[in-house]
């Protein structure tokens, strides 16, 4: 199982782990500088010694003053009880030897000693000495060289050391203990915007989805959060007033033929009538509830569409053969109407044949709709480097600049199309909300623009690939 | 023609009976999975009307079971959903034909009629007739009372359809998908417009109207004289 640990206990850890080996090192390091210090003490104290018995060995004559030596070696370091020397004879017989202290053996049995400067340390009862051996060169001609060790008490180092160590131990864990503390106060303290973030997020609801995040007042390293959280609020508030217009669009809607079914089914049951007369009111209920049955379908492509519609059966389309299958679609109505149909230009995208061909319907519907009496209708297809235009032109009243932005909305009606309460989805207002979405599944974009008597719906869509007209 | 609806929601599926019958099938209903799979698999039917959303079973397991039992009638789902996965899993599952809720009852009869005149596959004659009327396919010829009536090629096809299905109420949105190719719900101004267009030549000049509009549910031709 994976402990999850929470942010302050991870913090504090760091820092009881960081400062714990920061401090462990920094002794270790302090611990050996001291070390070598007293090691360089000893040996310019030893040195020392070693110059002055090289004079005393070097001025005496002859071997009547070899007991006077003595005694002069002896005085000097008698004055120091640390102090310890041991001299010995080429040949092997000792000279000089404390005589509370024996050397190591291998300090004083050797003939020569290679290296001068070397210290060597040993332990002698309780306590421990530090030693240098050197050979002499004396003025006593039958006893030349001369072994000479000098060895120095270290008992005082030892126990410097030992008090160090001993202070050591005791104020790492403490050190560590406090930086632990301050980890903790300081990642608490560091991390409370969270919680205030934490806390503002916790106040938003479906209705308050206007609640925003503070991004000024939280630390920079979180304003990015902040930002996208907010971004994400407003994302989901967009989506939820979609949701919330699209509930109440359809209730509206979908009120008046209901409550027009309801009335007229009740009138028609309130008293006995021919048959003839409840064949009428059942066949009015039937265009009324296949209008209604419509517009669910269609509400239900657009609610589809607003999660992102998913396009089945990709194909390459000529859009001047769908157009052309459309104007053939619309030529007998476009005449009843008194619409001239016109067509011109050639391209091909990739798509949805049956939904491109709805969207393209949408339009074309709309615009004859529009054109009226002796109007045009004008569709132009036209390539562009990266993509292919289809612009659909009605002559016709003028859509009011105002109403522009709403005319793709669900439900949007021209006020001029209202009164027309028929059996088309352009006049459940829908059509050009599908027609939108549709185009927008296919990456495309579709616009509008009204000037003078001409009206003219504008989509554009993505070059399909292969796509080079013939 | 025995008709099996397997519907749990009961008023839709009495009307279904009622309108199949009327419409002159043998309609037996059963209001779950389990019960219609018994019947499908005991009894011989020669369609079947399966609701996907039933209780006990599913339509989906119910149609995989038939199939892999070696049923091959035709079956007809009727689904709430419109989702294009679910009509793809439908058809590959073995279903022959899918409708959405809410559906025209006049649209499911016509699927109806021609799920069950796919499965008899006899040929169609070249010439169709109804009453004086005389359509010739090969040679793309109308003619009603011994005169030739002139029709543009769509209107061939609309006229076509219409004798083809004699009898048949023919919905707008199914002739808009079968004559124009337009498999949606497109403005059905269109249809009117082009029935009425097609009336002018084949109707209007003669004494027996044989184009009658069924308000509310779409055209049929017939040759009776009218009630």
């Amino acid at each position: 199982m994976k402990l999850a640990l929470s942010l302050t206990a991870r913090l504090t850890l760091l820092f009881v782990l960081l400062s714990s080996s920061v401090l462990i090192g920094l002794g270790w390091l302090l611990n050996a500088a001291v070390e070598r210090h007293f090691i360089e003490m000893d040996r310019s104290l030893l040195e020392g010694k070693v110059e002055v018995l090289e004079r005393l060995l070097a001025s005496p004559p002859d071997a009547q003053e070899l007991q006077a030596l003595d005694e002069a070696v002896l005085d000097m370091f008698r004055s120091d009880p640390k102090l310890k020397v041991f001299v010995r004879t080429d040949g092997g017989s000792t000279i000089l030897a404390p005589p509370d202290l024996s050397f190591p053996d291998q300090a004083i049995n050797r003939k020569q000693v290679e290296q001068a400067d070397v210290l060597f340390a040993w332990s002698e009862g309780d306590s421990r000495y530090r030693g240098l051996a050197t050979t002499m060169q004396t003025a006593l001609s039958d006893l030349t060289p001369f072994l000479v060790v000098v060895a120095i008490n270290i008992d005082h180092h030892e126990r410097f050391m030992e008090r160090y160590g001993r202070t050591l131990s005791v104020f790492i864990p403490v050190a560590a203990f406090l930086s632990g503390l301050l980890g903790w106060w300081a990642s608490r303290r560091g991390l409370s915007p969270l919680r205030l973030l934490q806390q503002r997020a916790a106040s938003v609801t479906a209705s308050q989805l206007d609640c925003r995040l503070p991004e000024e007042s939280v630390p920079r390293e979180l304003r990015g959060l902040a930002h996208e959280l907010n971004c994400m609020l407003v994302r989901l508030e967009e989506a939820f007033r979609r949701l919330s217009n699209f509930s109440s669009d359809l209730a509206h809607e979908m009120r008046t033929p209901v409550s027009n079914l309801l009335t007229q089914t009740q009138v028609a049951l309130s008293r006995s009538r021919t048959q003839h007369e409840y064949q009428e009111t059942l066949a009015s209920s039937a265009e009324e509830l296949d209008r209604l049955s419509r517009m669910i379908a269609d509400m239900l492509f657009l609610a589809q569409a607003d999660n992102g519609l998913s396009l089945p059966s990709i194909q390459e389309i000529r859009l001047h053969d769908e157009i052309a299958d459309l104007l053939e679609f619309y030529d007998a109505l476009a005449e009843e109407e008194g619409v001239r149909l016109q067509a011109s230009g050639q391209a091909s995208v990739r798509g949805n044949r049956l939904m491109l061909r709805r969207a393209f319907s949408n339009l074309l519907s709309n615009a004859i709709r529009h054109a009226g009496e002796g109007g045009e209708v004008r569709i132009t297809i036209a390539e562009q480097s990266k993509t292919v235009s289809l612009i659909v032109e009605n002559t016709g009243d003028p859509i009011p600049p105002s109403e522009l932005p709403m005319i793709f909305d669900r439900f949007y009606r021209a006020e001029a199309a209202r009164p027309r309460h028929g059996s088309t989805t352009g006049g459940l207002g829908l059509g050009l909300a599908i027609t939108r979405a549709i185009i927008h599944a296919h990456d495309g974009e579709i616009a509008a623009d009204s000037l003078g008597r001409r009206t003219r719906f504008h989509v554009t869509l993505p070059r399909s690939a292969a796509a080079s007209a013939p | 023609m025995k008709v099996l609806i397997v519907e749990d929601e009961s008023k839709t599926g009495q009307y279904l009976q009622q309108g199949l019958t009327e419409a002159g099938y043998t309609v037996d209903l059963s209001p779950d999975g389990v019960e219609g799979l018994h019947l499908a698999l005991t009894e011989p039917f020669d369609l079947m009307l399966l609701d996907v959303m039933l209780p006990g079973m599913d339509g989906w397991q119910v149609l995989e079971t038939l199939r892999r039992n070696g049923r091959d009638m035709p079956i007809l789902l009727l689904t709430a959903k419109d989702q294009v996965e679910d009509r793809v899993r439908g058809l590959d599952l073995g279903a022959d034909d899918y409708l959405i809720k809410p559906f025209a009852f006049s649209e499911l009869l016509a699927r109806v009629r021609t799920l069950l005149r796919r499965g008899r596959a006899e040929p169609e004659p070249t010439t169709l007739r109804v009453a004086d009327l005389e359509l010739d396919r090969l040679g793309h010829r109308a003619t009603r009372a011994g005169e030739r009536i002139d029709l543009t090629a769509k209107e061939f096809a609309l006229l076509e359809l219409f004798m083809r299905r004699k009898g048949e109420v023919l919905p707008r949105s199914l002739i808009a998908s079968q004559v124009w190719d337009m498999n949606f719900d497109s403005d059905t101004n269109v249809v009117e417009v082009a029935v009425r267009r097609l009336r002018r030549k084949v109707d209007e000049p003669f004494e027996r109207r044989l184009i009658r509009t069924v308000r509310g549910m779409g055209y049929v031709m017939e040759d009776e004289p009218e009630a």
